[in-house]
């Protein structure tokens, strides 16, 4: 693989387009920080609407969406070493691995907005809840919503990223090919995952005792 | 930069998975605000895997550690300074 002409050599190539990803990321930090915020906020002016509220998400299928999305920030680390190891059938069958997981996290994201809906739970469209709590449930469910669909925007757009760049691989064995592409796509993949990971226990697990 | 096995890779997200059924089966227990405590601590705790291992600042330049304590260090100076303003309004919360 060639060093494009304005590195002096691919080492620092490397360390350039990963500073890069790392600064996008810390401003990443900052948008999704300033919903958790909120969030914390909210949660301590309406303790006892947010446990209720909590309470009526689907917490099987946040679990298991849970899983879906670690799993998948597993196979997306085993693509981003297939491509140290320049193993283009490898780093291709990972990233559709992680593509797949995200497609699947994707689909049951939409199965939970649906069942949401038809539970009356979104704001602002036909919001119904209990009057005691309906102040806090609805402020709840705006940051539930907010956060989930700015973090399934994310999820959508890493993979359509992944499926761009598996394509792009060589199709034989032994054909050298960047991986540090793949690598950064990597770190946003795993982002997103870490947002999600903080996102999880404060949507899912606030009150279930 | 040599890869690292997959054994680190499959021993993190075993990892993952397992403070996973620790964070939701906690949950389920009454445990005063040791139930937050738990919950946060173990989502931290899933994310330094995620950022050390999975995105390799275990093995990164200082430089890149740096950039990447900089945000969460900017969003901790942020938070503070809003909850400054916040927490002391007449109008508490």
């Amino acid at each position: 693989v060639q060093t494009a002409e304005q590195y002096q050599d691919y080492a620092q190539q490397q360390d350039s387009a990963r500073l890069g990803m790392w600064i996008f990321l810390a401003t990443e930090i900052l948008f999704f920080g300033v919903l958790l915020f909120v969030y914390g906020l909210s949660r301590t002016r309406y303790p006892e609407a947010f446990a209720v509220a909590s309470r009526r998400t689907d917490v099987v299928l946040g679990t298991l969406n849970t899983a879906m999305l670690l799993t998948s920030s597993f196979t997306m680390a085993l693509a981003v070493r297939a491509g140290e190891l320049q193993l283009a059938q490898a780093a291709r069958r990972w990233l559709y691995a992680t593509a797949f997981l995200g497609a699947a996290f994707l689909t049951i994201k939409g199965i939970e907005y649906q069942k949401d809906y038809t539970d009356h739970l979104v704001p602002m469209l036909n919001f119904h809840f209990d009057a005691a709590h309906a102040r806090g449930a609805e402020a709840f469910f705006g940051l539930y919503f907010a956060s989930t669909a700015v973090h399934a925007f994310h999820v959508l757009i890493g993979l359509f990223i992944i499926v761009l760049f598996a394509r792009a691989l060589p199709g034989e064995e032994g054909v050298a090919f960047s991986s540090l592409r793949i690598e950064v796509l990597g770190l946003y993949w795993h982002f997103v995952d870490v947002v999600w990971i903080f996102l999880y226990p404060l949507l899912y697990l606030v009150s279930r005792a | 930069m040599n890869a690292w096995p997959v054994r680190t890779y499959l021993l993190s997200w075993l990892a993952l998975l397992a403070l996973l059924t620790l964070t939701v089966v906690s949950a389920y227990f009454q445990l005063g605000t040791w139930n937050i405590t738990i919950n946060l601590g173990v989502a931290t705790l899933k994310a330094l895997i995620v950022i050390f291992v999975f995105m390799h600042l275990a093995r990164s330049t200082p430089l890149l550690r740096l950039v990447a304590a900089a945000g969460f260090i900017w969003l901790a100076i942020l938070t503070v300074l809003t909850l400054a303003d916040v927490l002391t309004r007449p109008t508490a919360m």
